[in-house]
């Protein structure tokens, strides 16, 4: 058997669920920042939530973030640090859009160089599959076990395009986990958004579409990745590059 | 321990004016405080603050019972008549309070055409440090040299020294008027 | 000769010379001048001001700031600090330096505008879910505002622990003689975030891995600020037959109307705490065996240090623990000297019963 190579970074096993994309996703930011020559200049705000799992494996200075706090904790350790380290918000959408959902667009409102990571999973993970802003309409979770009732409880938030169309931010993507070929392209977001942080460019904010096996109760590898394909992408969430400041 | 309260509309510089009266209370070392009444109370046009001086310490700082008020203008009149101190006195601008003064006979009021006199000087903006100078004379714990030389160091120390002529001259005339 | 300087400004001042390196706030009647204050006055040299989006925001980037071993400060009255209970919890946890400053305004909920000291249990009990403590000093003079809150850094990465300047609408509004001290000019501390994992001086993250090493680590720690911060000014106690206790301006009201009355013959003392967590027990030594009472002047509704003084005023073995204690609650606004001394009467006339 093939020993599996990954970034040094990585000290022990991440539990995060088995089919869960949160392990793609982070291997990805440590390669991104390992690539950019940024692996001893590296802070990470970790959320609250399963974001708050890489602590138990990610070798990183990492900041035990308030609830949905992503945008102000990184904008007190960016100010601090200055161009001397990158930062990272690391967030749950059930974090970055719901109850942090004012950190996160003032953050980006002020176009602070950072660069956000918001895994999408369509649901509170971590407690146990609540619904949250994201969650599609008619979706069965733990707080709507009939299905999402948009008329009472909202639409599905779509905070990438909230931003792209009316923040002066540096860059804002979408991407998702489905494929090596959609993880390589999720690995340029996230690279690109880094970048903008290096060159001072300002707020980056990628999102990443994301299974959760364990609370959409589906089988890891076959029904949530065509899920995120035949119900996320084409209907609510669709990916790539939403905006590019200056194109 | 002295305590002089300092009211009028927004505007005609009475929280300047309390300010000149603690710098030179500094000056002459002594202790001080100022205070203005701040926040919603300080909106709708009329605006006060208490000056406390005393040789040793100023215990609380807040308004209690001034040994003089100086009213510029009818409402601060009517609002602060009440609480002056039994043989204190009240020290009005004559040309805008109007109403009627003669409500108690255990204070002093004194009338003093502030804005004619400010006018008079060429500058209406003078008119707090007319009523400074008459102040001071009225409570007489300074002399018009020792005031004089701690509002010059104040306007010194704001870098406003330009006016120091203008300013010695109201003060004087007001300082005179009483 | 120092000059006359406003409370607020005289703190942003001191936190500017004291070595601060980042402030966030949000603007609250009556503290805004502290903001406005560092707004220009941080970057002139060259420190970092940020204008906050929310109360709680501000306390989160103080949060994320004071990870990087930097020095920090946000200010707030009232409900406001209401809203940074979170962060500062966060602080607790760990161990981060920081210095906040409460200009309080009276009242619950939105409150008032004027001046009162209705959150000292807030403050004084608590900080936020745990066992959160910070250490809360509160000054009765603009140049004490001025010292503490230049001490209150150098405290604050001393016990590893938020310092609290607990102080009032009244005190944060007026002005008074006021000396500046010497700029200083500080690094951050060597324990920050730098982005290199490799370096091993560090905070634990979080709680850290050991749970029970965290929790006897914060109570070993808060024995310790106990014993060393407690502090207070008092006089004329060895023969009291009355003993008034009051901080911030309720407590130079108390010293000015004490030694009036002992120019008058009555045997009146005063403890004026400036620490009120920790509490300065120790003032009470030394007090008069034979004392009628304790009284605790606030400008409260029902009184919040008036637990405390009778939790260690009467404390068991003290010999003062059949000494009753009463609350001389002032209006909101300035206390004056009048209503103490209206009140002090109806306590020694027996109108006024004892709270404990």
């Amino acid at each position: 058997m093939a020993k599996m190579k990954y970034p040094e970074q990585i000290v022990a096993n991440i539990p995060f669920c088995p089919g869960c994309g949160h392990g793609i996703i982070v291997r990805l930011m440590v390669e991104c920042v390992n690539e950019l020559g940024y692996s001893d200049k590296i802070v990470m705000h970790q959320a609250v939530g399963c974001c708050s799992l890489v602590g138990l494996g990610l070798d990183w200075e990492m900041l035990v973030g308030a609830h949905g706090g992503g945008g102000a904790n990184a904008t007190g350790l960016k100010r601090m640090l200055k161009d001397t380290a990158l930062v990272i918000a690391y967030q749950g959408d059930g974090d970055a859009y719901n109850i942090g959902l004012a950190e996160t667009l003032n953050a980006a409102y002020r176009n602070e160089n950072i660069t956000v990571i918001a895994v999408n999973n369509t649901n509170f993970g971590m407690t146990g599959g609540q619904m949250s802003w994201t969650t599609l309409p008619g979706q069965r979770t733990t707080t709507s076990v009939d299905g999402r009732d948009s008329k009472t409880s909202g639409m599905p938030i779509k905070v990438p395009e909230l931003i792209a169309n009316s923040f002066d931010t540096a860059y804002v993507a979408r991407g998702t986990v489905t494929s090596p070929a959609e993880i390589r392209k999720t690995k340029g977001f996230i690279k690109q958004g880094l970048q903008n942080q290096i060159d001072g460019k300002g707020h980056s904010l990628i999102e990443i579409l994301s299974p959760c096996p364990t609370n959409w109760h589906s089988n890891p590898i076959t029904d949530s990745l065509d899920r995120i394909e035949k119900e996320l992408i084409p209907f609510y969430y669709p990916i790539g590059e939403l905006k590019v400041k200056g194109e | 321990m002295k305590e002089v309260v300092f009211a009028g509309f927004g505007g005609q510089g009475v929280l300047t004016a309390g300010l000149v009266l603690a710098q030179i209370a500094l000056f002459n070392d002594k202790k001080a405080t100022w205070i203005p009444e701040y926040g919603a109370a300080m909106r709708g046009g009329t605006s006060n603050c208490t000056v406390k001086y005393d040789p040793e310490e100023v215990g609380s700082p807040g308004q209690e019972e001034p040994d003089l008020v100086m009213a510029l203008n009818n409402p601060s009149f009517t609002k602060f008549v009440n609480i002056v101190k039994p043989g204190g006195y009240m020290l009005v601008n004559s040309d805008l309070v109007t109403v009627d003064t003669d409500l108690r006979d255990d204070i002093t009021v004194l009338k003093i055409p502030g804005s004619t006199i400010s006018d008079g000087l060429g500058s209406s903006k003078a008119l707090n440090i007319v009523m400074v100078g008459a102040m001071i004379k009225a409570m007489g714990d300074f002399t018009k040299e020792e005031a004089i030389a701690g509002m010059n160091d104040m306007f010194a120390k704001k870098g406003k020294n330009d006016f120091e002529m203008q300013n010695v001259r109201a003060f004087e005339a007001g300082y005179e008027a009483v | 000769m120092g000059d006359m300087v406003k409370g607020n400004v005289a703190m942003g001042e001191a936190a500017i010379r004291a070595g601060m390196h980042m402030y966030a706030g949000y603007p609250i009647t009556p503290s805004t001048e502290i903001m406005e204050y560092l707004s220009w006055r941080a970057p002139q040299e060259d420190r970092v001001f940020i204008q906050a989006e929310s109360e709680m925001a501000a306390m989160k980037m103080v949060y994320g700031a004071a990870a990087t071993g930097a020095r920090v400060l946000t200010a707030s009255s009232g409900l406001g600090i209401s809203c940074k209970q979170e962060g500062v919890s966060y602080m607790n946890m760990a161990q981060y330096p920081g210095v906040m400053i409460n200009v309080v305004r009276y009242g619950d909920g939105l409150g008032s505008l004027m001046s009162g000291q209705t959150d000292y249990l807030r403050e004084v009990k608590g900080a936020g879910n745990g066992d959160a403590r910070m250490i809360v000093l509160s000054p009765s003079s603009v140049q004490e505002a001025y010292d503490l809150v230049y001490e209150a850094f150098d405290i604050s990465q001393k016990y590893k622990s938020l310092v609290m300047i607990l102080t009032e609408g009244g005190l944060g509004q007026m002005m008074e003689e006021c000396e500046y001290s010497e700029m200083k000019t500080v690094p951050f501390a060597s324990w920050g975030y730098t982005g290199d994992r490799s370096k091993d001086e560090y905070r634990p993250m979080g709680m850290g891995a050991d749970v029970y090493a965290h929790a006897l680590e914060m109570a070993a720690k808060r024995v310790t600020i106990k014993e060393e911060m407690q502090r207070w000014e008092s006089g004329f106690l060895d023969d009291a037959e009355y003993v008034m206790l009051g901080y911030g301006l309720p407590g130079r009201a108390i010293k000015s109307y004490v030694k009036a009355r002992r120019a008058e013959g009555e045997k009146i003392g005063y403890i004026r705490p400036i620490s009120l967590w920790p509490f300065p027990e120790k003032a009470f030594k030394g007090i008069n065996p034979g004392v009628k009472g304790f009284i605790s002047v606030e400008t409260s509704d029902d009184g919040g240090m008036v637990e405390d003084v009778a939790l260690y005023g009467k404390k068991y073995g003290s010999g003062f623990e059949k000494v009753p204690v009463y609350g001389l609650f002032c209006p909101p606004g300035i206390p004056t000297l009048r209503f103490i001394g209206e009140k002090f009467e109806d306590i020694k006339s027996g109108k006024m019963k004892e709270v404990f």
